[in-house]
């Protein structure tokens, strides 16, 4: 569904990512491991066409989307739920979810979409006229994720969910993720807590310094001696 | 130790072709009028002085210090009111200049003070502001300044008033003065203060921890440009002989200023010069041959130009022109990373843990209604190194930002040990620099614009005032962290491992006594966490406590003496590492009930 | 107290001058995080356009709008366009403000290049016909402009919390990232919005001009006050400019009445300084930034 081929990316004239090579299928989850910095972010961020790769393609269903801008990539269905929740801060709540579902494949099953999104995140509804800035940052990540399904992507992206969240609260955000997950969605997945991730995930990648080091199945990583000794400290 | 660099002589074989450049423009500028011998081609070099005087000078605010100023005037005009003035009461403009600086100085200093705290566009709009105070003082004050009418200077010839018939004395007066702006502004960028400058303007969160006082630096840095601008502005009132509210403080007139500087290279020593020269003729010839018909066309080119400046040249035509000699740090930032950290050197026995250097008591802080430090006290040894963990956002940086002077706690003290052996209680970042506490920043804080070697000297600045010790400091520093084959590369152009360690350099360079590394191994390669470590455990053994915030656990476990694990603001384990992994706590809030399994 | 009334009638009535050219500039700032500096020529601009129109055609000022606003918005997208989005990168901030800067200048200049310096009146059409409203006295123009600055500002705030583009603005605006991942087009929005706030000083230029004389340096008059007003209500928001523009109309007018004229324009200053230094978010703006959590 998604494939990246040798992309190199920065930001200005630092170079981040080194010929990153990654794929995702249909229906899979995957996620990328590697320590902070090692430029997890700068792949979800590439993919998403907020950088421009200075060398490398990205395709999608087929379609060459390296040099296509964000919105129009978030057009044919790809959503990145971006870390550090990025909410919209003086609108409410229902209007970031309204914004979620901009994108042109979803605007037109808006309700439905919200309806099926209350769902899954019932907090959400007693929220919905509040300043999303007036949240909890676990009710934030609720919202930033309900956000990111409004846009009905084909392809889910999370950077980071459990970040700056009590224990307690990644619990929920993992529920979460993980009802989605059961409901077949393809999932692109970056975040600290390797083990929670690994265990929920198909298969995973290991970036290191920029470069892909590793790749395999989920389960073949958690037993990985490399991975066990850099990422759990063991 | 000996240093084992080449003397600076092929630095100064480099420049030479620039350094002759230099020296046949300023040549020409002076013997161009002298030979041609014409009245207006005299008043145009005269304008290009005094434009490159007035530009030089703005540059040492608005380019080293970046803080954009559209107010120049201001000193102007304070500089030629003072010298029509006392000149109207018998007094020479030679003495008048000097008393419009003075002034021009303290006004600089009293109306800056305040607005620093303004950035970008702000700190320009306050100083239009200004501006227009001050000439709508200048209209309503007119018993002293005549108002709106202008003041005419009494015509006294001779070089005691400044006053002359023919054109070369005033040439020779303006060529002087803005010798001595450049000379100047050569002085100030080639010292510690330029570095100062350049530092707080590209960060000021880490010119801040490199113990630079940043306030004081920006003030001096105006003081001296509102100096220079008033004494040019005595010397113009003397050559036009007729001064009005409307020319002498004037917005176009600092828009002018502003403009030679970003046209010719803003902040660059010679830029200003350079804009200065090449856009003053071109609009005064061409107002000289269309006369009154073109009303407004030098202000059309100019503004013109201006645009065309930003969209194409950004960076100047200096920034331009420096892009034609392939610049020497060509290498390949990429290899950085791959670059060794020199073998340290270790000491056979480690020194014992010696007494409490840094007591922190009952730290408290919110933000909004979020209580992001709830009592969190600890202290730390001599020669120890303290590991810090917990999740992101358990409030880490904030108590390094409390324990830096970077943030005020909201109740609870933090004190440091000084050398005679007292405890202090340090409030600001400088505070905190003069007491031996040197701190890196988990986001990377480089001074963009300057080299691998400036970024390091703006630290080594803190023990070496002298900037020939500072660079040999620097060096060794640099050499020892590994960036030794970088030294002339643009921060910029580092990769995120090479920025980590020039973070680290430029805090070694302070020579600190207590170290605080916030997330340094964060984006390594497992050879380089190796060697980092090794590093830091050399650190160490030189006396130097450390305080380590570290998510690289392989790191925290065989660096650290003690851990503290923090978690929503609060300390929730602390203890030797291989028991505080092992708590429940730990384990629930920041390993992860995985972590347990996985150790099975 | 009647010429206290006056005094305060007329700086409501300078006020609402006031938030008709500054809420152009609010808006742009508030979404784009531009200052424009040229904002002021784009006024000089429409005043002109509205001069020509008017004497050329013989049409009512008012009616000039038609032609004038989308021409202003036609200017406005094209700065963004050219001038503004290959700079939004730019490491410093100072490229953006030469930018607009060196725009003012050559726009200034271009004015006096075509019309030199004289001033061009455009024709009053009545609108300069006293009115008594109970004990005070204005201008009919004057109350047209007010009601329209009113009228403005409820519009604007419809538009951006009512419809589905308004919303993308205000998006945009919030936060970029996160708006470009929603699938909106940041740089469209920008133009877009560039336009709008153009669009508005042109709405602005053509209730101006038959009250006030037209000259090359018209804009500097004015925009300097549109920036103390903007900084005043809280950058970026356009209700805080009008209630911005009517303090600033009404310590005008008192300081003009009770100082001195000469000096109420150092007092105005004098205002703005401190509230940018002291509250440089503005009279009302509140926000709390977070921005040091780790």
């Amino acid at each position: 569904m998604l494939s990246i081929e040798g992309v190199d990316a920065g930001y200005g004239a630092t170079t981040i990512l080194n010929g990153v090579t990654l794929d995702v299928q249909a229906g899979e989850v995957v996620t990328i491991v590697g320590a902070n910095g090692a430029g997890k972010t700068t792949t979800l961020r590439t993919i998403a066409g907020l950088i421009k790769p200075t060398s490398g393609r990205v395709t999608f269903e087929g379609q060459d989307i390296t040099s296509l801008p964000a919105h129009e990539i978030v057009d044919l269905g790809i959503t990145l739920i971006p870390e550090g929740r990025q909410l919209f801060p003086d609108m409410t709540v229902r209007e970031n979810l309204m914004m979620g579902a901009y994108r042109r494949g979803a605007r037109a099953q808006q309700h439905e979409t919200m309806d099926h999104v209350m769902e899954l995140f019932p907090r959400i509804r007693e929220r919905l006229d509040q300043h999303a800035s007036s949240l909890s940052g676990g009710e934030q990540q609720m919202v930033a994720i309900a956000r990111g399904m409004m846009a009905r992507p084909k392809l889910l992206m999370f950077d980071e969910p459990s970040l700056g969240l009590a224990p307690i609260v990644v619990a929920q955000v993992f529920e979460a993720i993980g009802k989605i997950v059961a409901a077949g969605a393809t999932v692109l997945i970056v975040e600290q807590n390797v083990f929670t991730t690994l265990k929920a995930a198909d298969r995973g990648y290991v970036l290191e310094n920029g470069s892909i080091v590793l790749t395999d199945t989920a389960e073949a990583l958690l037993s990985d001696d490399h991975v066990r000794q850099a990422y759990l400290g063991i | 130790m000996p240093v084992t660099f080449s003397p600076t002589l092929p630095a100064i074989r480099r420049l030479t072709p620039a350094a002759m450049g230099l020296v046949a423009l300023l040549a020409g500028l002076f013997i161009t009028p002298v030979l041609i011998g014409d009245e207006f081609v005299y008043h145009v070099f005269i304008t290009i002085c005094l434009f490159a005087g007035l530009s030089t000078a703005w540059n040492i605010v608005g380019g080293y210090a970046g803080q954009l100023s559209l107010g120049h005037a201001i000193f102007y005009g304070i500089g030629g009111y003072a010298g029509v003035i006392l000149m109207n009461m018998g007094i020479s403009p030679w003495f008048g200049m000097f008393v419009g600086a003075a002034i021009a100085a303290v006004v600089a200093i009293v109306i800056s003070y305040p607005c620093f705290r303004l950035h970008g566009p702000f700190f320009a709009l306050a100083t239009i502001a200004f501006l227009e105070v001050f000439r709508v003082l200048a209209l309503h004050f007119r018993d002293l300044t005549g108002g709106a009418m202008g003041m005419m200077i009494q015509l006294k010839l001779g070089w005691e008033w400044m006053v002359f018939r023919e054109r070369l004395p005033a040439l020779i007066i303006a060529f002087g003065m803005m010798l001595v702006c450049l000379i100047v502004a050569q002085v100030i960028r080639s010292h510690r203060l330029g570095f100062y400058l350049v530092a707080t303007r590209e960060r000021e969160s880490a010119a801040r921890a490199a113990g630079v006082q940043t306030v004081k630096v920006r003030l001096t840095a105006v003081a001296v440009s509102a100096a220079l601008a008033a004494m040019l502005g005595t010397f113009h009132a003397m050559y036009l002989t007729f001064i009005e509210p409307a020319a002498m403080f004037s917005l176009p007139f600092s828009i002018q200023i502003a403009m030679f500087a970003l046209i010719g290279g803003i902040g660059t020593v010679y830029g200003p010069l350079l804009g200065a020269v090449l856009l003053v003729p071109l609009t005064e010839f061409a107002r000289g041959m269309l006369g009154a018909e073109a009303l407004g066309l030098h202000g059309f080119v100019y503004g013109v130009v201006l645009v065309m400046a930003v969209l194409f040249f950004p960076n100047g035509l200096m920034g331009a022109l420096q892009r034609f000699p392939a610049p020497k740090a060509s290498q390949d930032p990429k290899v950085v990373q791959a670059a060794p950290v020199a073998a340290a050197p270790r000491a056979a026995e480690r020194p014992p843990i010696g007494q409490e250097v840094m007591r922190v008591e009952n730290l408290q802080k919110h933000f909004g209604g979020l209580h992001v430090t709830n009592d969190v006290s600890f202290s730390l040894r001599e020669g120890e190194i303290l590991g810090l963990i917990g999740p992101n956002g358990a409030g880490k940086t904030t108590v390094f930002n409390m324990i830096s002077g970077f943030l005020q706690a909201d109740s609870g003290s933090v004190s440091v040990l000084d050398r005679e052996g007292r405890f202090q209680a340090p409030t600001s970042p400088s505070d905190f620099a003069a007491l031996g506490v040197g701190r890196t920043f988990q986001i990377v804080q480089p001074f963009a614009a300057m080299t691998v070697e400036e970024n390091i000297m703006v630290g080594a600045f803190y023990r070496h005032h002298d900037v020939h010790d500072a660079r040999e400091a620097a060096r060794e520093t640099a050499h020892r962290m590994g960036l030794g084959p970088w030294l002339d590369a643009e921060a910029r152009g580092l990769t995120i491992g090479g920025l980590k360690r020039l973070e680290v350099a430029r805090v070694m360079a302070m020579e600190p006594r207590i170290l605080l590394l916030d997330e340094v191994m964060a984006g390594i390669n497992q050879t380089d966490v190796r060697r980092a470590i090794d590093l830091m455990l050399s650190i160490r053994d030189t006396g130097v406590s450390i305080i380590a915030i570290e998510h690289v656990m392989q790191a925290v476990m065989s660096l650290s003496d003690r851990v503290i694990v923090l978690n929503s603001g609060e300390i929730i384990a602390e203890g030797k590492p291989q028991d505080v992994v092992r708590d429940p706590h730990v384990i629930e809030a920041y390993l992860g009930k995985d972590f347990v399994h996985a150790q099975h | 107290m009647e010429t206290f009334l006056q005094v305060v009638a007329n700086g409501l009535m300078l006020g609402g001058l006031f938030a008709i050219i500054s809420i152009g500039l609010t808006l742009i700032f508030g979404i784009i995080k531009v200052v424009n500096f040229a904002h002021g020529e784009f006024l000089m601009a429409g005043m002109f356009l509205t001069y020509l129109i008017t004497t050329k055609l013989g049409l009512h000022p008012y009616a000039s709008v038609v032609v004038v606003a989308p021409a202003l918005f036609v200017l406005g997208a094209l700065t963004q366009r050219l001038l503004i989005q290959p700079l939004l990168s730019a490491r410093d901030d100072h490229v953006q403000i030469f930018a607009t800067v060196g725009l003012s200048t050559a726009m200034i200049n271009l004015a006096l290049l075509l019309y030199g310096a004289d001033i061009a009146n455009t024709p009053t059409s009545g609108l300069r016909t006293p009115v008594d409203i109970g004990p005070v006295r204005v201008l009919e123009g004057q109350i047209y402009i007010f009601l329209c600055a009113a009228l403005l500002v409820v519009g604007l705030e419809l538009f951006l919390h009512r419809t589905q583009t308004g919303r993308a603005i205000r998006a945009v605006a919030q936060n970029r990232a996160a708006a470009q991942l929603m699938g909106i087009n940041a740089n469209w929005i920008y133009v877009l919005s560039f336009g709008i706030g153009a669009a508005c000083v042109g709405l602005a230029s053509s209730l101006i001009a038959p009250l006030y004389p037209t000259s090359s340096t018209i804009g500097t008059y004015f925009v300097l006050t549109a920036f103390v007003v903007v900084v005043l209500g809280g950058l970026g928001s356009i209700p805080g400019a009008f209630v911005g523009a009517m303090l600033i109309g009404l310590i005008d007018a008192l300081a003009g009445f009770y100082i001195g004229s000469d000096l109420r324009e150092a007092v105005v200053f004098g205002v703005f300084l401190i509230i940018l230094i002291l509250r440089p978010s503005g009279l009302f703006g509140t926000r709390v930034k977070l921005s040091h959590i780790s």
